[in-house]
């Protein structure tokens, strides 16, 4: 967002909205998933997301847990539509080649675990960058 | 995320169309809007955390006070939630008339949603009509309840006050009246050419995108999604409840939505009227300790409230979930991106039926 003298600083404003209990028990739960510190996590999301997203995020993982990636389990454990339509923590572009990367590793013999464990490294990096 | 836009409009927080304070920060390339960013904080009241220590007696007028727009059904699902929790079961009479001082409230609370539509749109002579039809619907709930907004007519185990026959007789009679004038505005509506060029194919809510925000209640009806928690609630069923929805999936959708449901509230009251049960309408009953997730159908959708309370009945923790967090963000990240005009937004974030003050808390 272009920004103004005028325009109010929300950090502080988005930061109570994600320490609120439901919302501190999701933005946990990512982190424990993606293997990340909360507060680095929380920074992410306080610059990347405005506050109507955050406070819809538990809402928004509910729906994830119920309809995402239902068809293909290497997207589920990966959380490929989990993490970008649903929570809209990564962008598209950016999880569909650590996606194809993992698929094609898990096709090619790789344990699954280990496959994912490398999607959530990429993952990581994509969030650091 | 910073990016390079051609012009970046702020609107609100106070704005000609928008009920409550709120901003919108659009990012425009021309006319197009490519991202819209929402500000809150202009009228937060921290009520959960009013709401922490008190006793049940307290919290249940705190609960009404969420919203001014929807307040039965605020206090009508903190009530079922604590009533979940303690095992207090409700009289028939008494589940009937919440019934309808339910279906009262979704009325009013439509017709206000669509006159802020038709006034945006600027289609004023309809937009006060429904104002019109809104205040005999308000005169209805006062009958029935007493008050015109925070009613506190649900407790715990029943309702407040019974309905005498005569009374329940004006109501018939107005609701005879209200469902022919709403019948011939639904039509001005319907068959309206401009309001049609303002309306159809604007703020387009794919069902897809509406499922992954969780929108819920009218706005995610118009976008072919059946959800409705009345279908869950076990008064409703017996009166053989069945959802209103559409797939036109835009801003004419949503309206006509909020009309039918209008229409159905109408029946359902009706219904309830011709059923009432003979009995008490208080069967009494102890609040007890326990935690319990309750979700009630607002006029705005699924209403849901997580409630810890200790063996007095206070209050420990409480979170509630409104339909309009769900809803405004679906708005503002998926209906509004794409609108051809800046104009376009302001009608499209109104016909979500934004209410920020549920959405603040």
């Amino acid at each position: 967002m272009t920004t103004y003298l005028y325009e109010n600083d929300l950090v502080p404003q988005k930061y109570r909205i994600l320490v609120a209990h439901r919302h501190d028990t999701l933005v946990r739960k990512i982190a424990l998933e993606l293997d990340i510190p909360v507060q680095e996590l929380r920074r992410y999301l306080i610059e990347h997301l405005d506050m109507m997203l955050l406070e819809n995020l538990p809402a928004r993982a509910e729906m994830a847990d119920v309809h995402a990636d239902q068809d293909d389990p290497i997207a589920r454990a990966l959380g490929r539509e989990k993490f970008t339509q649903y929570l809209q923590i990564l962008p598209y572009a950016a999880m569909e080649p650590i996606f194809h990367e993992v698929s094609g590793r898990v096709h090619a013999g790789t344990p699954m675990e280990d496959a994912i464990a490398y999607g959530r490294e990429k993952m990581r990096e994509e969030l650091r960058r | 995320m910073k990016r390079t836009v051609d012009v970046n409009i702020p609107l609100g927080p106070i704005h000609p169309c928008f009920k409550e304070p709120v901003r919108l920060k659009c990012e425009a390339k021309g006319e197009r809007i490519v991202g819209v960013e929402v500000e809150l904080g202009y009228m937060k009241k921290g009520i959960e955390r009013i709401m922490k220590g008190r006793p049940w007696q307290e919290v249940m007028f705190l609960a009404e006070r969420v919203c001014g727009i929807c307040s039965v059904i605020h206090n009508m699902v903190f009530i079922e939630a604590m009533e979940q929790i303690s095992g207090i079961s409700v009289p028939p009479r008494a589940a009937y008339l919440r019934v309808i001082a339910n279906e009262l409230d979704r009325m009013q609370s439509h017709l206000l949603a669509n006159f802020s539509y038709c006034y945006t749109i600027e289609h004023e002579t309809l937009g006060m009509y429904l104002l019109d039809l809104r205040e005999q619907v308000m005169d209805e709930l006062e009958h029935l309840t007493g008050a015109r907004v925070t009613c506190a007519y649900i407790i715990p185990g029943g309702v407040r006050c019974d309905i005498p026959r005569p009374d329940a007789e004006l109501l018939q009679t107005s609701l005879d009246r209200i469902e022919r004038d709403l019948r011939r505005y639904s039509g001005m509506f319907a068959d309206g050419p401009m309001i049609a060029l303002r309306s159809r194919g604007v703020g387009i809510l794919t069902q897809e995108a509406a499922q992954q925000a969780h929108a819920v209640g009218p706005t995610a009806r118009a976008s072919g999604i059946a959800a409705d928690c009345r279908l869950n609630h076990p008064t409703y069923r017996q009166l053989g409840f069945v959802p209103v929805s559409r797939k036109d999936h835009d801003n004419y959708a949503r309206v006509m939505v909020r009309f039918d449901e209008v229409v159905q509230s109408i029946g359902l009251i009706r219904k309830c009227l011709q059923d009432l049960p003979k009995g008490v309408i208080r069967g009494g009953g102890v609040c007890k300790a326990g935690e319990t997730r309750y979700s009630g159908e607002a006029p705005r959708g699924e209403l849901t409230y997580f409630i810890k309370s200790d063996e007095y009945g206070r209050i420990v923790d409480i979170q509630i979930q409104t339909p309009s967090i769900m809803n405004i963000e679906a708005c503002c990240h998926e209906m509004i991106l794409g609108a051809d005009s800046i104009a376009d937004v302001t009608s499209t974030f109104v016909s979500a039926d934004p209410c920020v003050a549920c959405t603040e808390r």
